[in-house]
């Protein structure tokens, strides 16, 4: 078990003695954690806590008097950190953003490169900043990518959103930040917890936990497995924020189109949205890029069939043979004094009864179940899963500003997400069930088909594997990326993908470099470079559509290298990135 | 008797409001006066109508039919006549005298000789003319066949072969090549041979059912209860039991008789005939006839039975005036039974019956089976479909009627009717009668469906006034509003089909109307699809973008999975309505997945709806560039300020056509002396005795200006 909720103490005791117990017990963690944790002060101790990463958001509108500064904090990681330690790394992330908007008001700073940190920037909404901080260790694996851990951080947000609306529009709601903090807190780390790498060793139940309170109760997290991935040079042949297709033939195509067509003429004149997924692959959207990215995320995170059947794999093969860098992130504890208590949830009443915020967290691992109808329910969002008696999950789209309910219906490996405006469905639940039931009648015998169809032409998970290529492609025009198979991957050396992970980071530069200078206009490049182990790594960007390659028996010669690519453009990409 | 011989005009009850179905005859009928004729013969090889006198042969040709055609006159010698054909090429008269003897009369040269029986004994039952490679004529005897080839040369009958069985009568049509021969004490069993151009078929021997009417009666099967229908290009047979009243149908195989199933009759006396591949059962005494489409699986009558008015006849020997008939395949040869013939005056079609059902993909498929009025036909068919999509019917239904269609056309092609047909259509018009923009949709089928009928009986003598049109028939041809289900086609612009069969015009007046019905198939190409389904409903479902974007969906599923090519149109009109509707989603995966087939149009028309959107418009400038379409990708990158890449482009793709100038200009534009410099410097280099143009000098002054002022900046 990787998780316990104790929402129901001992009958048998009283709930302050709960209390008791556990603040003893943490409390207990916690001396043996400070002991170990370094002496520094300021940048230099930031680290300590969790060798490894740590992750705030704050709010620059709030806090801006002497006494107040708390106020600004609306997420730290790791939680424990003392206040003192906490603030002294926002007060200088914010003080870095104040000073670099003297020169740059429009987009202050991205990245800080300290001596033995990184620390990377993110304004997620006006004023709000996420700041993740990640320590350079002598470890060799951890070496990174800045914009890739831009995009985690990217992620959150954008998957926050999607479930609970925008951190300001929380904040508005209730100006304390008390409700924003309940939600973020167990957001992220279910988050951060779907990002954690498992060992077969997880099932054994000791060692560290972790302490988090909100909906009015006790969450404590055994993080026993501890490794905590984040985006390393060995994944530089991924995208994160994009989304993987299903390669289809017209007639599947047609079918394909003509489901979606059904699937939104069986909600009636409602206007609605659908995905659909084919195992863990996007086949047809009718959602903007950005709303199809959360969205597909999601699915593959929790609902498809491989997210459903094996919580181990909750990455999926996106991830699956990577052995990222990695952050213990084990003796991160929860120092639940009391002023953490009530910063990060409410818990001055019983910690099982009065909820002062009623908190969904819609990552939660193993809450998704097929029902017998072919519909994913979950209880997550509330309502008891055994009398299927469950509240339908909802979600908050970008393209129409709307909140949506969210039906998943599973058949096979067939997935497919439909979405229906809250304000169109007057009677709520009832009127989706009525909705669902429509939706069978209408579309089951064409999903069946569509699935049979979508079997037949698929490939497996080396499908798009292409034999001496190692690839990712990218298309930024439509946020879809193509990429060798991870197991595929992993048979590069780490000298090849360092110089990969190298070559991405120069481009990185080179496109925000472009995109400043001449907004609006696509650079064409083209960069090839040789590894120590004498591997090609080759970048092509052309026309918004990116191509990342790592030959490594392209032989002695660049002419053979740019031959291949050459090749594989030809055949794979109709031609885009042949530059003469 | 002049005219109708029967009318009426009914309301089709409980099939859809105002359905009226009208029964008519075609008029004028054809007018002869032929002193001394011996009666009427019909001679379906040839489709000829005969009427013999004692020394003469009046013939008229049926197809086509004129009312006012004069007759041929053959000579032949005096004598009784049992039964006369003519011989497939016409070069011959036969005439069979007797039970032993048949006289054959060359036309050309009067020369007659006389084919006897060997033995007194022998007795023909008839004869019929053959297309058979090894012999002309099959005489049937009650001993067997006796095929016999036509020697030109000795203008003589030379045995070919002979078949021995029993035969107690038999019955042959010319359209299925089929002779059955019945014998046996109940005349059950039955011989069949199919003598086609293709060689002689001998089917297996089979017997037909025959309730019994108590223990030790057995019924005999009379030569009159036997049809050979063909229907679909299938042959059946149809046998009456008046015992068990039904019909019995048999279809035949090459190497099997399989009975398919009974009809029920209401009458002792029953008539079966085709038209247009709908199997007509005349229930004589009670006055109506039943229709039914054999092709479907549904033994259901297409229509509700449709009443008929029997008006007996004088057998006159000297004057004799009847209405004839201008489908031939429909009449059953009288020549068999001398006492009695059964002539069928129609002109039947039958669109109004099916427009008055409500199953709408049922009705097409009947509709696309049509052969004649096959314009008609398609006319409706493309109203009927407009109408659906105006009227926002559901997707799956209008998906399965599309299927019908698309279905069709492939067959069509398959088979090569439709452009059979096609050829001779070309005329626009043809294909202009479906106004565009039509809002609601008027169907005149009340004028389209003249349904003429007479069933007269020549053995019951009756005195029959001469009488003109009735006046029914001018209230039958009130035009009908077709309804499907309850909502009605009403109002409206679109004229479906030319107006014909009035009564003033017995066959199709009008040019176009003659072009029009020599289409031999209503099949609809994906061409017609989109010009007259499409395009004009294209203004007014502009509400309703989501809808005809799954309709058009629908039309690209069933031409895939037949393999048929959709109006390139088709594919910008999709664009055009994901554009509008701002589904840029969906268009996107239209076009990767090739859902919209890549084409100069499509590339064009996600240029325009580019304007919005920016991806859309990326997607329309890669296909340019997959197309190879090198000069206008070119132009593209230049345009959006890619001139550096368009020069590239041409260089690598030999793109000479496009002035220097245009680079040259945009180079210019974009303020970049480095920039302009290249560009001049690339034409310098490629393009020789460019350094003495006026571009160059013009161009390589402003370099120069530009130059020096960043200097003094």
């Amino acid at each position: 078990m990787l998780e316990y909720s104790f929402s129901k103490p001992n009958s048998s005791r009283s709930p302050s003695l709960v209390t008791e117990d556990l603040r003893s017990f943490i409390s207990k963690i916690y001396t043996v954690y400070s002991t170990n944790s370094a002496s520094f002060m300021g940048l230099s101790s930031i680290g300590t806590a969790s060798d490894g990463m740590q992750l705030c958001i704050f709010d620059l509108r709030r806090g801006q008097h002497e006494g107040q500064e708390l106020d600004k904090i609306l997420y730290f990681f790791p939680a424990d950190l003392p206040f003192s330690t906490q603030l002294s790394v926002i007060g200088l992330s914010e003080g870095l953003i104040t000073f670099t908007r003297i020169f740059s008001p429009e987009a202050a700073c991205e990245v800080i490169e300290a001596e033995r940190h990184s620390h990377v920037f993110y304004e997620a909404e006006p004023d709000i900043w996420m700041v993740m901080i990640v320590e350079k260790s002598k470890d060799s694996e951890a070496i990174w990518r800045i914009d890739a851990l831009r995009e985690v951080l990217k992620e959150i947000h954008s998957l926050f959103v999607m479930f609970h609306g925008s951190i300001r529009a929380l904040l508005e709601r209730e100006p304390g930040g008390g409700l924003t903090r309940a939600h973020l807190y167990p957001f992220i780390m279910d988050y951060l917890r779907a990002c954690q790498k498992r060992s077969p060793l997880d099932k054994c139940c000791c060692g560290n936990a972790e302490v988090a309170v909100s909906d009015g109760l006790i969450w404590i997290y055994f993080l026993v497995g501890k490794k905590l991935q984040l985006p390393s040079f060995r994944d530089c042949l991924m995208e994160r924020r994009s989304v993987q297709m299903l390669t289809v033939g017209r007639e599947a195509a047609i079918e394909v189109q003509t489901l979606v067509r059904i699937l939104e003429s069986s909600a009636g004149n409602l206007p609605c949205f659908s995905l659909i997924l084919f195992q863990d692959l996007l086949v047809s959207t009718t959602l903007s890029p950005e709303d199809t990215i959360n969205l597909y995320k999601y699915a593959v995170l929790r609902l498809t069939p491989l997210a459903l059947s094996s919580g181990a794999k909750s990455w999926s093969y996106l991830r699956k043979g990577n052995s990222s860098s990695h952050v213990s992130i084990g003796s991160t504890l929860l120092s639940t004094g009391s002023v953490s208590e009530q910063f990060y949830g409410s818990h001055d009443a019983s910690p099982a009864g009065d909820n002062r915020y009623h908190v969904t967290r819609p990552l939660q691992h193993d809450k998704w179940f097929k029902g017998k109808d072919g519909f994913l329910i979950t209880d997550i969002w509330g309502g008891d899963i055994g009398s299927l008696n469950v509240t339908t999950p909802t979600v908050w789209l970008h393209q129409t500003e709307e909140r949506m309910y969210l039906c998943a219906y599973q058949y096979k490996s067939l997935t497919i997400i439909l979405l229906i405006p809250l304000s169109s469905i007057l009677n709520g639940d009832q009127g989706v069930s009525i909705l669902k039931q429509q939706l069978l009648e209408n579309a089951s015998l064409k999903i069946l088909k569509v699935e049979e169809k979508l079997s037949k032409g698929w490939g497996g998970e080396n499908a798009y594997h292409v034999s001496g290529y190692r690839y990712l492609l990218v298309d930024g025009n439509r946020d879809i990326s193509r990429a060798s198979p991870p197991t595929k991957v992993t048979t590069l050396s780490k000298e090849s993908l360092l110089a990969l992970n190298r070559l991405r980071e120069e481009v990185d530069a080179e496109k925000s470099r472009a995109k400043w200078d001449n907004p609006g206009r696509e650079k064409d490049l083209e960069v090839c470079i040789r590894a120590k182990n004498n591997a090609w790594a080759v970048a092509r960007i052309t026309g918004g559509k990116e191509l990342y390659m790592v030959l490594e028996k392209a032989n002695e010669t660049l002419l053979y290298a740019s031959d291949a690519v050459e090749k594989f453009s030809n055949r794979y990409c109709s031609g885009t990135f042949s530059l003469d | 008797m002049a005219g109708k011989a029967s009318s009426s005009q009914t309301s089709v009850g409980g099939l859809g409001s105002g359905a009226v179905s009208h029964v008519f005859i075609h008029y004028p009928p054809l007018r002869c006066n032929i002193p001394g004729s011996r009666g009427f013969y019909y001679d379906d090889g040839n489709k000829l109508l005969i009427s013999p006198t004692s020394d003469q042969v009046f013939s008229w040709k049926t197809v086509p039919f004129s009312p006012n055609a004069a007759p041929n006159i053959d000579s032949i010698t005096e004598g009784p006549i049992c039964s006369i054909r003519f011989s497939l090429d016409e070069k011959l008269i036969a005439v069979q005298r007797s039970n032993t003897s048949i006289d054959f009369l060359h036309r050309e040269t009067g020369e007659v000789f006389t084919h006897r029986c060997k033995s007194e004994s022998e007795s023909i039952l008839g004869f019929f003319w053959t297309d058979c490679p090894s012999c002309d004529i099959v005489v049937v005897k009650i001993s067997g066949l006796d095929l016999f080839a036509y020697d030109h040369a000795s203008k003589s009958l030379a045995l070919v072969e002979t078949k021995k069985m029993n035969v107690s009568w038999y019955v042959y049509t010319h359209e299925s090549r089929l002779v059955l021969l019945a014998s046996g004490m109940q005349c059950k069993s039955f011989h069949g041979f199919q003598l086609s151009s293709a060689g002689i078929i001998r089917l297996p021997k089979f017997e037909m059912v025959m309730a019994k009417p108590e223990a030790n009666s057995k019924p005999v099967l009379a030569s009159e209860d036997v049809y050979i229908v063909t229907v679909y290009g299938r042959i059946y047979c149809l046998q009456v039991d008046r015992v068990a009243m039904v019909l019995h149908s048999y279809r035949f195989y090459r190497d099997a008789i399989i009975q398919q199933g009974s009809l029920p009759i209401y009458s002792s006396k029953v008539a079966v005939s085709v038209v247009d591949n709908v199997l007509l059962v005349h229930q004589v005494d009670a006055k109506v006839v039943i229709l039914y489409d054999i092709f479907s699986d549904s033994r259901a009558p297409i229509s509700a039975p449709l009443p008929v008015l029997l008006r007996g006849f004088s057998r006159s020997d000297s004057f004799t005036s009847r209405p004839s008939t201008k489908e031939s395949e429909s009449l059953q040869a009288s020549d068999s039974n001398d006492n009695e013939s059964i002539v069928y005056g129609d002109g039947w079609t039958f669109l109004a019956i099916s427009a008055s059902s409500s199953e709408i993909p049922s009705v097409l498929e009947f509709l696309q089976r049509r052969k004649l009025e096959a314009n008609k036909a398609k006319q409706l068919c493309l109203a009927i479909m407009q109408t659906m999509i105006l009227e926002c019917r559901p997707i799956t239904m209008v998906a399965k009627a599309m299927d019908v269609l698309v279905t069709s056309y492939a067959h069509s092609l398959k088979t090569g009717t439709y452009f059979k047909g096609i050829k001779t259509e070309r005329t626009p018009s043809s294909v202009s009668n479906v106004s565009g923009s039509g809002q609601v949709i008027d169907v005149n089928t009340g004028r389209t469906d003249g349904l003429g009928k007479s069933l007269q009986r020549e053995s019951a003598p009756r005195v029959n006034s001469v009488s003109a049109s009735d006046t029914e028939d001018s209230s039958s041809l009130e035009p009908s509003k077709i309804s499907s289900n309850d909502t009605q086609f009403d109002g409206g612009k679109v004229d479906i089909g030319a107006e014909s069969c009035t009564t003033g015009n017995p066959l199709n007046a009008s040019v176009s109307d003659q072009q029009e019905s020599q289409l031999t198939s209503p099949a609809i190409s994906p061409d017609e699809m989109y010009k007259f389904v499409f395009a004009p409903i294209e203004e007014e479902m502009i509400g309703e973008p989501s809808y005809l974007v799954a309709i058009i969906l629908e039309l690209f599923r069933s031409a895939n999975l037949e393999k048929v090519k959709v109006h390139p149109n088709l594919f910008v009109l999709t664009i055009q309505l994901l554009a509008r509707s701002e589904q840029y989603a969906e268009l996107g995966l239209f076009v990767i997945n090739k859902i919209i087939e890549p084409s100069k149009e499509v590339a064009l028309q996600l240029l325009e709806s580019g304007r919005q959107n920016f991806q859309i418009r990326k997607l329309g400038s890669d296909m340019m560039r997959q197309l190879s379409l090198h000069q206008d990708y070119v132009l593209l990158l230049v345009q959006d300020g890619y001139y550096l890449e368009a020069l590239r482009y041409a260089r690598k793709h030999k793109v000479t056509t496009i002035r220097p100038s245009l680079f040259l200009e945009a180079a210019f534009t974009s303020n970049d002396s480095q920039h302009l410099a290249a560009v001049l410097r690339f034409f310098s280099d490629f393009i020789p005795g460019f350094r003495s143009t006026s571009d160059f000098f013009t161009y390589y002054h402003i370099l120069n200006e530009m130059n020096s002022s960043s200097v003094v900046a």
